[in-house]
C-alpha cells in the first residue's frame, strides 16, 4: 500500500507518460489523415513531404504507443514494489527528447527514410541532408537509451519482488503447485507477468535498437563502415516488430485492472495465464522472422519458424487474455461507462487486428498480401483500435475514479460512433486495398487506390470527431470537483 | 478469384464470428449477473476445447501451407530459364518479353537499396514478389498462364520516387 505522498508522484509520473504519448498520438492521427487524404487524391502534398509526414506518422506513432503504456504498467508496478522515480523521470525526458530530435530531423530536415530506415536507405539517394539522418539517428538512440532505462528499471522491480526469474516466471507456482501452497508462494500477477515480459523482451529490443543504431550512425560517419544489408534488416525488423508488439502488452495492464474494476470480479493468477505469458514472452522475440518472408536469401528455417511463430503468437491472446476477459464480463454487472466501452472495444480490435495479422503471416497469403495495404490494416487495427483504445479506457477510468462522475448516454454513443464506425470504414480502406495488392507506402497509388482512400479518409474524419467528442469528455470529468 | 479477395472473405467471416461472439458477452450484461465461480466453471470446461481445437487449427493451417511455400523451387534454380532483374533507384532492368506457360526464373537484386518486384498481370492483379537486395540475389520462381502486358511495381519503401519506381514487360 502506497503512502499518500507516493501515490501522489506515481500518479503524476504516469499522467505524464499517458498525456504525452496521447498528444503525440493525437497529432500523428492526424499526420496520417492528411497522408490518406493526399493519397484519395484530396490534398496536393509532394512526395518529398509526403515520405517525410509518413516518417514521422509511423515513428511518432510507436514512440507515443509505447510512452502510454509504459506510464500505465510503471504505475501498476507501483503498487506492487518499489520503483525509482528518479530513473522513470529520466526515462521520460530522454523520450521526450528524443520525440524532438526526430521533429527537427523531419520537419526541418525532410529526412524520409520511414520510421524503419532500412540500411542502406537513408544513405542512398537521399534527398534530404546528412544532418537530418544524424538527427533521426540521434532521435533513435535517445528513444532506446528511455526505454532501455525503464525496462531494466521494470525487470529488477519484477526479479526483486519475486527473488529471480525462477519465482517471477512462476516455474515452481506451474510445476511444483503442491509444494508451491504449503510454502505459501507468491503467484505472479498478471500485472508483474506484463511487466517481466516488456523487461526481458524490451531488453532484448532496446539491445537491438542499440546496435543497429550505432552501425548506422558509424556508417554515416564514415561510408566505409558497411553492413551486410540481410543482416541489417534481420536486426532491424526484430527490433520494430518487437517494440510494436510489445506497445500491446504493455497497455493490456489497462485491462487486467479496468474489467476488474468495472464488473466487481477479480482477475486471478493461475497456471495457464502464466504459461500463457511464457509463450509470449517467447513468441514476441521469435515471430519477426515473417517480415522477411519475400527475402528467399533468409536461412530457410527462419521462414519456417516464422509462420510457426505467428500463429503460436496467438494462442496466449485467444485461449488465455482475451478468454479471461470475456469470462470476467460474461454475465457480471458491467458498468458500461466511457473507461469501459474503450477497453472492451480495444479487445475487439486487438482480436481482429490479430486475425489479419496470422493471415498475413501465412506465407502462401503473404505472397500476395506482403508491402500491400494488408500491412497498415492489420497494424492498424490492433494499435489504433487495440492499444490505443486501452489507453484511452485506462485515462477514463482513472477520470472516473477520480471525479466519481460518468459520461451522458449521447456521448457514448457519439464517441463510439466516431472511433469505431468511422474507425471501421477506415481500416476497411485498408484492407480491401490490400487484397486488391494496392501497394503500401505509395504516395501516388495506382487505381483503386485513390477511390477507396477517399472512403477510408472519411472514416477516419469520423474517427477524428469520435476521439474529440472523448476529448472534451475528458477535460470535463478531469474538470469536475474531485471525490472525497 | 485472386487469393488476395479470398483472404479477404476469409478475414471478414472468421472475424464477423468473433465480433458477434464479443457482442454477445457484452449483451449478456443485462441479464440477471451470476456469481463469478458458476461463470468461471462454465467457461473454463469450454477452453480446453478451445485450445484443442486452435491446436489442430494451427497444425492443419501450417502443414496445409508447407506446399505453397516458394523457397524449396527457388532454391532449384539450375533447372530453369533465367531472367536477371537489377532494381535501382528507380527503375527497373529487366526483359522485355517473357514466355507463356513456362517455369521460368527471375533472379533479382538491387544495385543500390532495398526495393521490391512485383509483377501485376495484364488485371493488375498481383501475382508474384520477391524482394530486391543489395548484395544478394533472390531467385523467384514463375509461371505465366495470362498473355499481355504485365506492370512491375516497387513493393519496398525505397525513397522518393518510390510509388513511381515502374516497369513493364510481355508475357507470350
Amino acid at each position: 500500500m502506497l503512502k499518500d505522498a507516493e501515490m501522489i508522484a506515481a500518479r503524476r509520473l504516469m499522467w505524464a507518460y499517458v498525456v504525452t504519448g496521447l498528444a503525440v498520438l493525437g497529432l500523428m492521427v492526424l499526420a496520417g489523415v492528411v497522408l490518406r487524404a493526399t493519397q484519395a487524391n484530396w490534398i496536393a502534398l509532394d512526395p518529398g513531404r509526403f515520405y517525410a509526414l509518413m516518417t514521422l506518422h509511423g515513428a511518432g506513432m510507436i514512440v507515443a504507443m509505447a510512452t502510454s503504456g509504459m506510464g500505465i504498467l510503471w504505475y501498476l508496478l507501483r503498487h506492487q514494489t518499489v520503483l525509482s522515480e528518479r530513473i522513470a523521470w529520466t526515462s521520460y525526458a530522454l523520450i521526450v527528447a528524443a520525440v524532438v530530435a526526430v521533429l527537427v530531423s523531419v520537419v526541418a530536415g525532410r529526412f524520409g527514410a520511414a520510421w524503419t530506415i532500412l540500411y542502406p536507405l537513408p544513405f542512398v539517394g537521399a534527398t534530404w541532408p546528412g544532418w537530418a539522418t544524424g538527427a533521426f539517428l540521434v532521435g533513435y538512440a535517445l528513444f532506446t537509451v528511455g526505454w532501455l532505462l525503464w525496462c531494466v528499471q521494470m525487470l529488477g522491480g519484477v526479479l526483486r519482488l519475486y527473488g529471480g526469474f525462477r519465482g517471477a516466471l512462476g516455474v515452481d507456482y506451474v510445476f511444483r503447485p503442491h509444494v508451491f501452497a504449503v510454502q505459501k508462494g507468491r503467484p505472479p500477477t498478471p500485472i508483474s507477468l506484463a511487466a517481466l515480459v516488456a523487461g526481458v523482451d524490451g531488453v532484448l529490443t532496446g539491445v537491438a535498437g542499440m546496435l543497429i543504431g550505432t552501425a548506422l550512425l558509424a556508417h554515416l560517419l564514415d561510408a566505409n563502415v558497411r553492413l551486410d544489408p540481410l543482416w541489417a534488416k534481420n536486426i532491424t525488423y526484430f527490433f520494430g516488430h518487437a517494440l510494436a508488439n510489445l506497445t500491446i502488452y504493455l497497455a493490456v495492464a489497462a485491462v487486467y485492472v479496468g474489467l476488474p474494476y468495472y464488473t466487481g470480479r477479480e482477475y486471478k493468477s493461475s497456471p495457464p495465464l502464466v504459461v500463457a505469458w511464457w509463450g509470449t514472452l517467447l513468441f514476441v522475440a521469435i515471430a519477426y522472422f515473417h517480415h522477411l518472408y519475400m527475402d528467399f536469401v533468409q536461412v530457410r528455417v527462419l521462414q519456417y519458424i516464422g509462420e510457426a511463430a505467428s500463429y503460436l503468437a496467438a494462442l496466449p491472446v485467444a485461449v488465455v487474455t482475451v478468454f479471461g476477459a470475456l469470462t470476467l464480463i460474461y454475465r457480471s454487472k458491467m458498468r458500461w461507462t466511457m473507461g469501459s466501452l474503450f477497453i472492451f472495444a480495444g479487445l475487439i480490435g486487438w482480436i481482429v487486428g490479430g486475425i489479419g495479422a496470422v493471415l498475413d503471416a501465412t506465407v502462401p497469403f503473404n505472397l500476395d498480401l506482403h508491402n500491400t495495404l494488408w500491412v497498415p490494416a492489420h497494424f492498424h487495427t490492433y494499435l489504433l483500435e487495440g492499444v490505443l483504445l486501452f489507453v484511452i479506457g485506462w485515462a477514463f477510468m482513472m477520470l472516473e475514479k477520480a471525479s466519481q462522475s460518468v459520461t451522458p448516454v449521447i456521448v457514448l454513443w457519439l464517441t463510439g460512433l466516431g472511433v469505431f464506425g468511422g474507425g471501421a470504414v477506415f481500416l476497411m480502406g485498408f484492407y480491401v486495398a490490400g487484397a486488391l495488392g494496392v501497394p503500401r507506402r505509395y504516395a501516388v497509388e495506382p487505381p483503386p487506390g485513390p477511390e477507396i482512400a477517399s472512403w477510408a479518409t472519411i472514416g477516419a474524419l469520423l474517427l477524428v470527431c469520435g476521439l474529440l467528442v472523448a476529448l472534451f469528455d475528458a477535460v470535463r470529468l478531469a474538470r469536475a470537483p474531485r471525490a472525497p | 478469384m485472386e487469393r488476395g479477395p479470398i483472404v479477404l472473405v476469409w478475414f471478414l467471416v472468421i472475424s464477423a464470428g468473433a465480433v458477434a461472439l464479443m457482442i454477445g458477452v457484452a449483451i449478456s450484461t443485462r441479464k440477471p449477473p451470476l456469481a463469478q465461480a458458476d461463470v468461471t466453471k462454465m467457461w473454463y470446461a469450454i477452453r480446453r476445447y478451445w485450445l484443442i481445437a486452435l491446436i489442430i487449427a494451427i497444425v492443419v493451417s501450417f502443414l496445409l501451407s508447407l506446399p505453397w511455400f516458394p523457397y524449396p523451387v527457388a532454391a532449384q534454380y539450375t533447372e530453369l530459364q533465367h531472367y536477371a532483374v537489377v532494381a535501382q533507384q528507380f527503375s527497373f532492368q529487366l526483359p522485355s518479353t517473357v514466355p507463356l506457360n513456362k517455369e521460368l526464373m527471375f533472379d533479382v537484386t538491387s544495385k543500390d537499396v532495398n526495393h521490391g518486384f512485383g509483377i501485376y498481370d495484364p488485371n493488375d492483379s498481383l501475382v508474384a514478389q520477391v524482394q530486391a537486395m543489395p548484395g544478394y540475389t533472390n531467385h523467384l520462381p514463375v509461371r505465366f498462364v495470362l498473355a499481355g502486358r504485365y506492370t512491375i511495381r516497387c513493393l519496398e519503401y525505397c525513397g522518393i520516387a518510390h510509388h513511381a519506381m515502374q516497369a513493364a514487360f510481355e508475357v507470350r
